[in-house]
């Protein structure tokens, strides 16, 4: 290389090169800005410690598909205790812990380390941003509320003697799996979003995330012991947990056991997807108001 | 065409105009932009870079209306701004190599320039560790990679030494001075220090409350002035500026100078006359230069006024 001739006075002095390949525009900015978040809700490309909590969380919630497919592989009798429709319930906690650590990296950090500036410069529009963050972290969320009901399905197909005749008697519940684990992915990531992205203090919104999530519903359950009728109803709705198990319910067609809060309010379960819908809609709002207004 | 091109623009904040009908055409080099704090420089380069959006007025930057194409001309762009704005939890070779596929860079040739704009910054093998390590001085090359990384036609950097010791000062602006010569690349630096800009600037920006005060290349800034100062050594100095009064010069004495101011008489020959008359040491004499420093005094107090009457 003639470069290497060079005097080697100046260390930098290594010949600059002009790029002149293609430019690909924001589209590139935003898949990379997607790619990059979504590894870091995992802590890819990061110290090991950063990926102790989010990778735990997830074999954490793939926990009771393993248990349920170790039943099944050694049960003579066919023994179903987790199954889709009710799998939501055991991972509840799991999915509070995710929101709390996952939320504030993917929206508090550029805040935290004024980062933000950078990309809002660039081929970005500030709404192309808040897009790419939310389904990067919708789409981790889908590593806990699909992929293990994914598993299961399938592992359950093949712990049975007959994967066919599985197949056939339960091809219904591949499309519910999937769209209740989209639904609860995109419905708990716009809630943990509006939180995280308000303040750039990672402690404070995780703190918040845990008492939006877990808080409403420990109080409902006090409610529910106390209060009948339309009060509980609509507390139930208004109640992340309470309004995702009703929508699970209504997508598998299952019902509700009546000792649960849900049961306890008498509430039609269809009543609670709207409420998701509604709940989503306005906490993805805040959370675009938010980076369309932060000063950078 | 200019490089960047600005008419009439405006930015009024709830309680204080930052730019005031601001016009300036800037045409490509290195351009310095001076002003003191709160002048408007910070507001100027962001309205520049879709951060802040003005009230009234129009901006053209490389020929594309900045204020209605953002992405399309902010992929030309790079920035460097004045805070910390690294994640220091990742390595520097990710985020830069991440920087670039935000600026349209395709994923291999992003990674490829990511390697050499590091190493052009002077960034080796500690490349790969976090950036939490890093030094300030480490840091601020990792700033100043991203903003190149792109290879953009114009880089806008706020106040690039900014927390560096001297030696990491001049490092810095010589990487800038190069960025700008060698590598072809416009260059628009915000700085408190006139002495920075002098060295590196071909152009120079000046803004006082919000107003362009004065724009144009360097040069013009530092013009001779019209006093000659004399350094002279020896017992009989007084008499010396005696003899220069009586011939009918202005002469005021500084520390160690006599100042002579000279219009359009060329009194050298009777200064050397004089200095050998009184058998004194000439030790120095020149025409004194403006300083940029002396743009900035006498405006300082309307500068204040009109700070108060906007609040």
């Amino acid at each position: 290389m003639s470069q290497r001739s060079e005097p080697a006075g100046n260390i930098y002095d290594l010949g600059y090169r002009h790029y002149d390949g293609v430019r690909l525009g924001r589209q590139q900015a935003f898949f990379s800005l997607y790619r990059y978040s979504l590894r870091g809700a995992f802590g890819l490309g990061r110290r090991a410690t950063s990926k102790i909590i989010p990778i735990g969380v997830v074999l954490l919630a793939a926990a009771p598909t393993f248990a349920q497919l170790a039943i099944a592989a050694i049960s003579p009798i066919n023994a179903t205790v987790i199954s889709p429709a009710n799998y939501f319930d055991f991972v509840q906690v799991t999915l509070a812990i995710f929101f709390a650590a996952v939320a504030p990296e993917l929206f508090a950090r550029d805040q935290r380390m004024r980062t933000l500036p950078l990309y809002f410069a660039r081929g970005l529009r500030r709404n192309d941003y808040t897009i790419a963050k939310l389904a990067a972290l919708a789409t981790a969320l889908m590593f806990i509320t699909l992929l293990p009901q994914l598993v299961l399905f399938f592992g359950n197909g093949l712990a049975g003697s007959d994967l066919a005749g599985y197949a056939q008697d339960h091809w219904m519940e591949l499309p519910q799996v999937v769209a209740s684990g989209v639904i609860v992915a995109v419905f708990f990531a716009c809630i943990s979003a509006a939180i995280g992205s308000q303040t750039p203090r990672r402690m404070y919104s995780t703190v918040a995330i845990i008492a939006v999530l877990i808080l409403t519903s420990v109080v409902a359950a006090v409610i529910a012991e106390t209060v009948r009728g339309l009060t509980l109803k609509i507390v139930v709705l208004l109640v992340p947990f309470e309004a995702a198990t009703g929508t699970i319910r209504w997508i598998f067609n299952a019902g509700v056991q009546s000792d649960t809060n849900l049961g306890k309010s008498g509430l039609e379960v269809w009543i609670c997807f709207p409420a998701v819908v509604v709940v989503s809609a306005i906490t993805g709002w805040l959370t675009f108001r938010r980076f369309a207004r932060v000063d950078v | 065409m200019p490089l960047l091109e600005t008419h009439e623009l405006t930015k009024v904040y709830p309680t204080v105009t930052a730019l005031d009908h601001f016009s300036v055409t800037v045409e490509g080099g290195i351009t310095g932009v001076v002003g003191s704090n709160g002048a408007g420089k910070s507001t100027f380069l962001k309205i520049l870079l879709g951060l802040v959006t003005p009230t009234s007025g129009e901006v053209q930057l490389l020929g594309y209306d900045a204020l209605r194409q953002g992405p399309e001309v902010h992929q030309f762009i790079g920035y460097m701004p004045e805070h910390d704005c690294l994640p220091l939890d990742v390595s520097a070779t990710e985020f830069v190599s991440h920087m670039a596929q935000v600026n349209g860079l395709p994923r291999a040739a992003a990674r490829e320039r990511t390697a050499e704009t590091l190493r052009h910054v002077g960034l080796f093998e500690e490349r790969y560790r976090e950036m939490k390590g890093y030094s300030t001085g480490m840091k601020q090359r990792v700033k100043l990679a991203q903003a190149l990384v792109h290879d953009p036609r114009l880089m806008l950097l706020d106040e690039p030494t900014n927390g560096l010791d001297p030696a990491g000062r001049d490092e810095m602006l010589d990487l800038v001075r190069r960025t700008g010569k060698e590598f072809g690349i416009a260059v628009m630096m915000s700085s408190h220090l006139l002495s920075e800009i002098e060295r590196v600037c071909d152009y120079l920006v000046v803004i006082e409350g919000g107003r362009l005060m004065q724009a144009g290349p360097l040069g013009s800034f530092t013009e001779r002035t019209q006093v000659l100062a004399i350094e002279v050594d020896g017992e009989r100095t007084g008499e010396f500026v005696a003899r220069l009064r009586g011939a009918g010069l202005q002469v005021v004495e500084e520390d160690h100078s006599v100042l002579v101011g000279i219009g359009e008489s060329r009194p050298y020959d009777f200064i050397r006359d004089a200095v050998v008359d009184l058998d004194l040491a000439l030790v120095r004499i020149e025409q004194r230069r403006q300083s940029l420093e002396d743009l900035f005094r006498p405006t300082h107090n309307d500068e204040e006024e009109r700070h108060v009457a906007a609040v």
